[in-house]
């Protein structure tokens, strides 16, 4: 798929918003499966502890009974003395747990059996009894602690355990409680009864705890000896407290303090290897030892990784099988998209009846292809129409090009015009703003005067032309017969104001030139002033008359007035598109800059000055659009 | 006291039976070391001086042995199978007055070791608060020195032989306890009582500063094997001496000798108990060169074992010690 189609950049928009919402609900999903997960397990833990502390219980609180029974029967004097070595044989005969039993007397506390008196049964091998009075001076008991510790602190005491080496190098612990007699009203301690229980079970029971894959649980004794570990070199022969002193870790003593004080905890820490480790602490009540119970951390939420990498490979899966239906459908939706952008193109190619896509669906396609029907019906009727104005503009064009022509034909374009009349020179131009326009020229030889006249019609184009042209004209035919400008000007005034139904005017000024005296002979209906313009360079206008423009009024009069200029000296006249011509600053040329120009280039010939003002009037409007007809024309008489 | 005159009647008693002082031909430059208990970082500057060489580089083959339970140090010396033993200079003294005819000639730890403890919870803050109370002690001895100082204070305590385990102390069956402070101190400290919950008392502290490990040998062996004995202390101090600076390598020195003999090690105890050591045999304040005794140790020695004893009846220095390093 190409990445700057739609239908990728959707796809990549579903697909990430579904990543990024995956991964908010995953977290969420996390943090509370977790939480869940530490809990059960913790609880797992605790439940487990208690159970195997129960079971422990379950042999430790019976084992009990049996030295507190004899100790009982002694106070109350239901066994002889000399029956304690049956009393005891029966006890170890008949519980499997306990390998001898003891009842130690203090020392001389019956005259007539010296001054150790300690009967004893233990097992001999797996099954015989052996019966024994033990105590000599190599066996001082009551300086053993089984023997002092209840003696001393009057308690019954489990001890610390030990490694019996007469009974199979087995781990041992002996319970012993005091037993008293009443002399003269006193209670006085009489001695101790013991028995011996062998601790295989309890390593058993312990090495039987699992939990997670490597969780394990220890026994401490209540001076905070190991009595079993999965670590062996530890039992027996470090205490957590040695454990702690060695690897330099304050929290392990404190942990173990904490069993040793019986409480019941679950105590965050870490293994030698640096994991971090849970770790449920619970007293043994009995014999008052502590059971742990150790969690690895990351054990803890080992089935949540799994589940997590399920969840993941499922997400990616899933992400990956939603890319794969909306490739589908996208393509499917849109396919009629990339049919219309080809319809479009054959469209605009000019191909209007270009078919569309078939669109089956009521949705915004359906929309897309009905502006597509309406835009190719509208587009088809407007180019036929614009077809039809094309070409009748084309047709007007063809006209006014040909109008145009001839109004360019009317007026005189061969220059020097006489060239019988050295002395004569003379030149002029007429720029229309449009293709027609209403500005005109004329000079013609009347007798030996030089009739020569311009003209500005009121309005442009076609209505201008057309009046130019009739006033042109109109001066030819009334120049032959009459040689007064005034008179001229006021039968043309006559003449075009009958019947002017459009109010169309014109200014003129015309003027009879003797060609030998200079003299002028002028009349001037309303037209800008000419100028005279002398080889040094001085310039002056001619006065301004009150007559009004050709065409406005019938019955208006005209004067007349003469005037001469000198060999050398050159008149030039011009219509107001040339002091009105604007450039993109809607600045004007101006008399001031005309008369400017004018004076610069009073020794130049005619046709070089109206050249140079040409070129000058082209730099000051630049690219801005001719808005009037300029007119142009200069006469100079020479010497 | 009581103890220390129990074990000297005995080895007089086997005197008799044992074969002559002496007596047994052994090559020149061979010396057989017992030390007067099981192995364990007490005796650590022996065991280094034999492993790291420090005999042999002194032109002498020793073996070490050790004293167990059942046979004491003495007994090992009598009957010819140490030339050397190492003994509580007190123990020694009393050996030599029961009529052993031994001889001082080297005197390793400078300073005494004992002390009683008690916990604070009992309110035990000062000897004093000692009166009355149940205080346990070794049965099988070295109890003079604190004897001697419940004496000297006019205490009326009540004194409980104990064999081995600080169980009884820890399960509050005794107010106080006599403990080693490179053993049983550290024993209780590994059981889980904190120091800060102990109230210590070192007896050093109250005029009792009796050095306690010494050597002997019979006076036979120092008639005739003067420089073997005297390489033998030489060679020892400098095994110390090499310990002291070796904390590491030392120990695994010790737990080797230890496991050797099937004794149970636990490397923290064995490097607290190393420590300890090293600090007991530094004179310190004490005007005394490493290795000798100091007259007046000795006297006060002597007079803890005699109480009421004077002058004209005590045993000379001269004739208890023999000094080999002048």
């Amino acid at each position: 798929m190409r990445k700057n189609t739609l239908s990728f950049r959707l796809i990549r928009h579903i697909v990430l918003f579904c990543a990024a919402l995956f991964v908010i609900c995953f977290g969420v999903y996390y943090s509370v499966a977790r939480k869940n997960l530490r809990q059960s397990t913790r609880q797992n833990a605790i439940q487990l502890a208690d159970n195997t502390v129960g079971r422990m219980e379950q042999i430790l609180r019976p084992a009990e009974k049996i030295p507190e029974n004899i100790a009982w029967m002694l106070e109350s004097g239901l066994i002889p003395k000399d029956s304690a070595l049956s009393v005891l044989t029966s006890v170890v005969r008949s519980n499997a747990n306990i390998y001898g039993a003891m009842i130690a007397f203090e020392p001389g506390f019956f005259p007539d059996k010296g001054r150790y008196y300690a009967p004893a049964a233990f097992m001999n091998g797996d099954s015989a009894i052996r019966t024994s009075v033990l105590g000599d001076q190599s066996y001082e008991y009551f300086y053993m602690d089984w023997y002092q510790i209840p003696g001393m602190s009057h308690i019954s005491y489990w001890s610390e355990p030990y490694y019996d080496e007469g009974g199979g190098n087995s781990l041992m612990t002996t319970y012993s409680v005091p037993f008293y007699t009443w002399e003269e009203g006193q209670k006085k301690f009489a001695g101790v009864v013991k028995v011996d229980l062998s601790l295989e079970w309890l390593t058993r029971m312990v090495s039987e705890v699992r939990i997670l894959k490597t969780g394990y649980a220890y026994v401490l004794s209540r001076s905070g000896v190991f009595v079993t570990h999965p670590e062996q070199r530890y039992i027996m022969n470090q205490s957590i407290f040695s454990v702690a002193e060695e690897l330099g870790r304050p929290e392990l003593r404190d942990m173990g303090r904490a069993m040793l004080a019986g409480e019941s905890l679950m105590i965050p820490g870490s293994n030698p290897e640096g994991e971090k480790i849970w770790t449920w602490i619970t007293p043994i009540p009995s014999s008052k030892w502590s059971l742990a119970v150790v969690l690895p951390h990351r054990e803890m939420y080992s089935s949540l990784r799994e589940m997590n990498l399920i969840l993941l490979l499922i997400v990616v899966a899933g992400l990956f099988l939603l890319s794969l239906y909306s490739i589908r459908v996208i393509e499917m939706l849109t396919r009629p998209l990339t049919q219309f952008a080809a319809s479009a193109r054959l469209i605009a190619s000019g191909q209007f009846h270009t078919p569309l896509p078939e669109v089956t669906t009521q949705d915004e396609m359906k929309e897309l292809h009905d502006s597509f029907a309406f835009m190719q019906k509208e587009l088809a009727t407007y180019i036929e129409h614009l077809k039809e104005t094309t070409s009748a503009k084309e047709k007007i064009e063809s006209e006014l090009r040909i109008a145009r022509e001839i109004q360019m034909g009317m007026i005189p374009h061969i220059f020097p015009p006489f060239p019988d009349l050295p002395q004569l020179g003379l030149y002029a131009m007429l720029k229309s703003a449009k293709e027609v326009g209403g500005d005109l020229y004329d000079f013609f030889m009347a007798g030996n005067k030089l009739c020569f006249a311009i003209g500005d019609v009121s309005g442009k184009g076609v209505p201008a032309s057309l009046f130019m042209a009739v006033t042109r004209t109109l001066l030819r035919s009334v120049a032959d017969k009459e040689h007064s400008p005034a008179n001229i000007i006021r039968s043309l005034n006559r003449s075009l104001t009958t019947s002017n139904d459009s109010s169309m005017f014109v200014t003129f000024f015309l003027g009879m030139m003797d060609i030998e005296t200079g003299q002028i002979d002028y009349a001037n209906a309303g037209h800008n002033p000419p100028v005279i313009l002398s080889p040094d360079g001085t310039i002056s206008w001619l006065p301004r008359t009150q007559n009004p423009p050709i065409g406005l009024f019938e019955d208006a009069d005209y004067a007349e007035a003469t005037f001469a200029i000198r060999p050398g000296d050159k008149l030039f006249l011009y219509t107001d598109g040339v002091t009105e011509a604007e450039n993109a600053s809607r600045e004007l040329f101006g008399e001031k800059r005309l008369s400017q120009e004018l004076s610069r280039c009073s020794r130049q010939t005619p046709k070089e000055l109206v050249s140079t003002l040409e070129t000058t009037l082209a730099g000051h409007v630049l690219d801005w659009p001719q808005s009037d007809d300029i007119t142009m024309m200069c006469m100079s008489l020479n010497e | 006291m009581k103890t220390a005159v129990l074990i000297c009647t005995f080895i007089i008693l086997c005197l008799p039976a044992l074969p002559e002082s002496g007596g047994t031909v052994r090559p020149a430059g061979h010396l057989t070391f017992a030390s007067h208990w099981l192995p364990q970082a007490q005796f650590a500057g022996y065991y280094v001086a034999k492993d790291k060489g420090f005999y042999s580089e002194a032109g002498l083959n020793v073996d070490i042995t050790h004293a167990t339970a059942s046979i004491d140090a003495p007994s090992l010396l009598a009957s010819g199978k140490a030339d050397i033993i190492s003994l509580f200079l007190i123990t020694g003294i009393a050996v030599r007055e029961s009529g052993m005819d031994l001889m001082h000639f080297g005197q390793i730890s400078q300073h005494s070791a004992i002390m009683l403890v008690a916990r604070k919870s009992s309110g035990i803050r000062n000897v004093r608060d000692l009166d009355g109370k149940k205080i346990g002690i070794w049965k099988t001895g070295f109890d003079e020195v604190p004897r001697a100082l419940i004496t000297r204070e006019g205490l009326n305590v009540q004194w409980i032989p104990v064999l081995a385990t600080v169980n009884l102390f820890l399960m509050n069956g005794i107010d106080a306890m006599t403990v080693m402070w490179y053993n049983e101190y550290h024993q209780i400290y590994l059981s889980g009582i904190n120091e800060d919950e102990l109230t210590p008392f070192f007896l050093s502290e109250y005029g009792l500063d009796i050095p306690e490990d010494g050597l002997f040998c019979l006076s036979s062996t120092m008639q005739t094997r003067k420089d073997d004995l005297r390489k033998f202390l030489q060679a020892t101090l400098k095994g110390w001496e090499y310990a002291a600076s070796h904390r590491d390598e030392t120990l695994n020195i010790v737990e080797e000798r230890m496991n050797k003999a099937h004794v149970p090690c636990n490397r923290a105890h064995q490097s607290w108990m190393l420590d300890k050591m090293i600090r007991l045999i530094t004179p310190g304040e004490k005007q005394v060169s490493q290795g000798r005794l100091l007259e007046q140790d000795y006297r006060n020695a002597w007079d803890v074992l005699h109480p009421g004893g004077n002058e004209s009846t005590r045993l000379p220095y001269r004739a208890f010690h023999f000094s080999l390093m002048d």
